[in-house]
């Protein structure tokens, strides 16, 4: 067996040679026989004349040979696709509709897998990156927070697990540039960190251990894209001079063009520069935004390598419980870093772009099985002169595959023109990076929907059409047993077709819901009319606290001066935005156990910021002018602290400290107001301990400006940079947007689950229709000599109609009933996008259930009214 | 003139086998010798010999090789395999017990 295949694979391979060969060996008996001729004694033209008799059509005989080498399977293939070809062409309505539907569903498919195949799949740029590690501490009140660089330092010598480890601490630099100034992001790594992922850089150098210690020479590496925005691509800029927080730093090298990290990365610093010009290289207790990558050792699972590094960080706490106390660390696969929290809203849509492709293939069965009514007779016909079951089966099923193939690249086209406008919708910071679009991996996984498409598509038919009985198919042309078993084909199809779409529908209902209710949330705060403005002071000549302080009050008081601002305020820790700070505080009359100090996070704001972000002021009073330097400090905090710390006495007038008793100074903060909680960690998320202070008495270089107006915000932006560029030309204004598109930010997974989710179930619901729509439009046509008789014999046209309609009211119910059963189960595995919907919603379940039985009954009536028109006399004369 | 008949349906794949037996043969030679030791009675149709030589060597029950002919030519010859010998030794017994069954039933003329 596996030898015969062999040997016609290499008949075909080989064609060329075998061909030759043929030729050669037919030649040669040719000449033998001419000679033979020859010999008695008659001229070489009459010799020839005769050999070319005895041989008869030398064609033909060459055919006879490559049947018997067996090269005929495959040429009989290229024969079905020729003839396939044709048939479609014959019926171009037929193939149009199926190619369109099978265009949709491979299109919707291709589009998402791209986007996943990006952001979940596509392999990491590093060398082996599946034994790369992310890894970071943890802390009972707040979850996961970074590493603080003692702590890393402890890590990396005691480790055996990791052969390596590398600290990664996102920084930011207020580059001074040739037209506006720009606040770019980067990272500090320790020197080894571009070895350890197996990095380059295109050109330069990377680090050297020396710049491991603080006081190295400042250098940095820049990013492929700065490299080329920048410094035109220029391979000169290597040892040249950039200015960086006003610090004087030569660039050595450029990082390759694929290089991306969790976070946007343009800059590449080393840690010993990082650690001269940062307090927090040798504070224990300072974790600010540094994260720890590491490489296990071959052989070590991330199981062993977690217990290891629990059992180091037990040790510190022991060692340092000041800082360490309540600290636990996390470790997980880098890749995981890479895929955030999108991974389960993908894989939802995946699944239900799988589904639109089985309704489609539903459908264009259904359009096979319609056909095949057509065609029995040609089948039938077929098999009585002797085509095996086989043979047909594979005539069908090539015809299917046709349809399948071309629909494919129309869905491939489709997904082309559909990917960029996915990729707009998701934020850039969920990309990290990520390319999203067309490549061999997505067209593999495309080439497979074909695969599956043709056989979805064409096996139902295929299977029946030769199921049938060949002499009543030759006698009546497929009217009667045949016939019924195609029609409980079709309505079985039609049926899955339904409960498919009421999958999706259901899905996009509860989607909806969720992001209706999300959105309804209280958030805490008023989106409307704000637009923020980040900026962050970096330069030395705001070392000094007073600087900041006139930088920020020069600023606010001309912004407010401006035409149409209602209010404006400066404030820190923004709500729904990823900038967050927090601190352990000590109540006054209290003290906790090392670790479980209350750990609110802290927002540093100016007078108008309550007024300007419409939070409500519960208690007390807001911060006024005089809340200043060298005025007694004071503080807001908002209702959960009132509620949790001061178990909802009132809090006014009752005193705190930042930090705790004993390490840190004890200064005596008083409560003056209490405010509304805010929903700083997404609107999903529920409110945390928040204080306030006024931005005179702590005051903050990284600040965000917010601006209410009645007019158009985004109109005011050009005016506001024109005032902070006339206070400090150097001083770069970034991540600007009104506040509403910072809400929309923080709902968009759900935002454009739902949207692709809408999308698809509205397709599947079309297709649904249609399917039921062929179905009974079918049927009516089937019967009408059956309607004309019980129209002969009295029947009125309700009972007519009546009976009908009962044929979809079939199939939509049972596709229901099918579908919920479906649902109950696969919407659970959506649970993690839902908000305070439940995933088996009776509310949902039930307007969708009508939604379709709707479209059922409309799919069924259309044809059905065509029985009205039913003519008995006509119809009886049909035959 | 030597009366000549046509070839029964299946004795040509068994001439065929039992030619190469004697030695590996291109095809010419094998219809040259079965006519010359059938005494000229059977004769190949050249049509049917190639798709013939073609299917039994897909079978692997001859396989072929390039080689100089006696007149110094290039010419395919084919050479009986181990599963070829096998099969001869099968259709010779069963075209054996065939023609003496019909020999039988015909009776002694």
């Amino acid at each position: 067996m596996l030898d015969d295949l062999f040997f016609r694979v290499r008949s075909l391979f080989r064609r060329e040679t075998v061909e030759s060969e043929m030729e050669d060996e037919l030649g040669f008996h040719w000449e033998r026989q001419i000679e033979k001729h020859m010999q008695t004694g008659i001229d070489r033209d009459e010799a020839l004349r005769r050999v070319r008799m005895e041989f008869g059509g030398l064609e033909q005989v060459k055919e006879d040979c490559r049947d018997a080498r067996g090269v005929s399977l495959i040429e009989s293939l290229v024969q079905d696709l020729r003839y396939g070809w044709r048939t479609l062409l014959k019926s171009p309505g037929f193939a149009a509709a199926a190619l369109f539907t099978l265009a949709l569903g491979i299109g919707a498919n291709t589009a998402i897998f791209s986007v996943v195949y990006g952001i979940l799949l596509r392999p990491l740029p590093f060398r082996d990156a599946s034994h790369l590690v992310l890894l970071n501490e943890t802390t009972p009140q707040v979850g996961d927070v970074s590493v603080s660089y003692p702590n890393f330092q402890d890590w990396r010598r005691q480790s055996r697990t990791f052969t390596e480890m590398a600290a990664v601490s996102g920084v930011k630099f207020n580059m001074a540039g040739s037209s506006q100034p720009e606040n770019i992001g980067g990272l500090a790594v320790s020197p080894n960190f571009l070895p350890m992922m197996g990095v380059r850089p295109v050109m330069g150098r990377g680090f050297t251990a020396d710049e491991e210690k603080a006081g190295a020479a400042p250098v940095v590496l820049l990013s492929y894209a700065l490299w080329q925005s920048h410094f035109g691509a220029d391979r000169r800029a290597i040892g040249q001079t950039i200015r960086l927080d006003s610090r004087t730093v030569t660039i050595v090298g450029v990082l390759p063009p694929d290089f991306r990290w969790v976070e946007k990365c343009d800059a590449m610093e080393p840690m010993g520069v990082w650690a001269t010009h940062n307090d927090s290289a040798t504070d224990r207790g300072d974790r600010g935004d540094l994260l720890v990558a590491g490489r296990l050792a071959a052989g070590v699972r991330m199981q062993q390598a977690r217990s290891e590094i629990e059992t180091i960080a037990a040790g510190l706490a022991r060692a340092y419980p000041g800082t360490n106390a309540q600290s636990g660390v996390n470790l997980r696969p880098l890749r995981e870093a890479y895929s955030g929290n999108v991974r389960p809203a993908m894989l939802v849509l995946l699944g239900a772009a799988i589904f639109v492709l089985l309704v489609a293939c539903a459908n264009v069965a259904n359009l096979f099985l319609m056909r095949g009514a057509v065609r029995a007779k040609e089948m039938a016909l077929r098999i009585a002169i002797g085509a095996s079951r086989g043979r047909i089966i594979r005539q069908i099923l090539t015809e299917s595959f046709l349809v399948a193939l071309l629909g494919g690249l129309a869905g491939v086209g489709l997904a082309m023109a559909g990917i960029p406008a996915i990729a707009r919708l998701i934020p850039p910071d969920t990309l990290a990076g990520a390319s999203v679009g067309m490549n061999g991996a997505v067209l593999l996984f495309s080439a497979g929907l074909v695969v599956l498409s043709m056989f979805v598509s064409g096996l139902a038919p295929a299977l029946h059409s030769t199921g049938s009985n060949v002499q009543s198919d030759l006698k009546e042309g497929g009217r009667t047993t045949s016939a019924g078993a195609r029609n409980r084909w079709r309505g079985l199809l039609a049926t899955t077709e339904v409960a498919l779409a009421l999958v999706l529908l259901v899905g996009a209902g509860l989607m909806m819901k969720s992001l209706y209710r999300l959105l309804s949330v209280d958030s805490g705060f008023r989106s409307e009319h704000v637009v923020k403005l980040e900026m962050d002071l970096r330069t030395s000549q705001y070392d000094k606290d007073p600087a900041v302080i006139a930088f920020w009050q020069q600023t606010l008081d001309r912004v407010r001066a401006l035409p149409g601002v209602e209010s404006a305020a400066v404030g820190t820790s923004i709500p729904l935005t990823d900038d967050h700070s927090r601190n352990d505080i000590t109540v006054e009359g209290t003290l906790p156990k090392p670790g479980s100090f209350p750990h609110p996070d802290i927002h540093i704001v100016s007078r108008d910021y309550g007024k300007t972000l419409g939070i409500r002021l519960l208690r007390g009073r807001g911060f006024t002018d005089s809340d200043r330097e060298s005025f007694p400090p004071v503080a807001m905090v908002n209702a959960s602290v009132a509620q949790r710390l001061f178990s909802g006495t009132d809090p006014i007038g009752k005193r705190f400290m930042l930090g705790n008793p004993g390490t840190d100074p004890l200064k005596w903060i008083a409560i003056v107001g209490v405010v509304a909680d805010t929903k700083m960690y997404g609107l999903a998320n529920p409110a945390r301990l928040e204080v306030y202070f006024p931005f005179r008495q702590a005051p903050s270089n990284k600040m965000s400006l917010l601006v209410k107006s009645g007019q158009d915000v985004s109109a005011l932006v050009s005016a506001i940079r024109g005032i902070v560029a006339s206070i400090d030309k150097e001083q770069p204004i970034f991540r600007i947007a009104t506040m509403q598109e910072v809400v929309n930010v923080s709902v968009s997974t759900r935002r454009i689950t739902l949207i692709l989710l809408g999308l698809f179930s509205g397709l599947a619901l079309v297709l649904a229709g249609i399917g039921i729509y062929g179905v009974v439009s079918y049927s009516v046509t089937q019967r009408a000599r059956e309607i004309g008789i019980r129209m002969a014999l009295g029947a009125q046209p309700s009972d007519v109609l009546r009976l009908v309609l009962a044929q979809g009211g079939k199939i939509a119910v049972a596709g229901i009933v099918m579908g919920s059963a479906a649902s109950l189960g696969l919407t659970r595995l959506m649970v993690t996008l839902l908000y305070s919907v439940s995933a088996v919603d009776t509310a949902t379940f039930a307007v969708v259930a009508f939604v379709l039985a709707l479209i059922a009954m409309v799919a069924s009536y259309i044809p059905a009214r065509r029985t009205l028109r039913v003519d008995p006399l006509i119809a009886l004369r049909q035959e | 003139m030597n009366e000549r008949i046509e070839l029964p349906q299946g004795t040509l794949d068994l001439l065929i086998l039992r030619t190469l037996a004697l030695e590996p043969q291109h095809g010419w030679g094998i219809s040259e010798r079965v006519q010359q030791m059938s005494s000229d009675v059977l004769r190949i149709q050249q049509g049917s010999l190639y798709p013939a030589l073609h299917r039994l060597e897909r079978r692997a029950w001859i396989k072929a090789n390039w080689g100089t002919s006696e007149n110094n030519r290039r010419a395919k010859y084919y050479e009986l395999t181990k599963s070829g010998r096998r099969q001869l030794a099968t259709e010779e017994d069963s075209w054996r017990k065939l023609t003496a069954a019909v020999a039988q039933v015909l009776g002694p003329a």
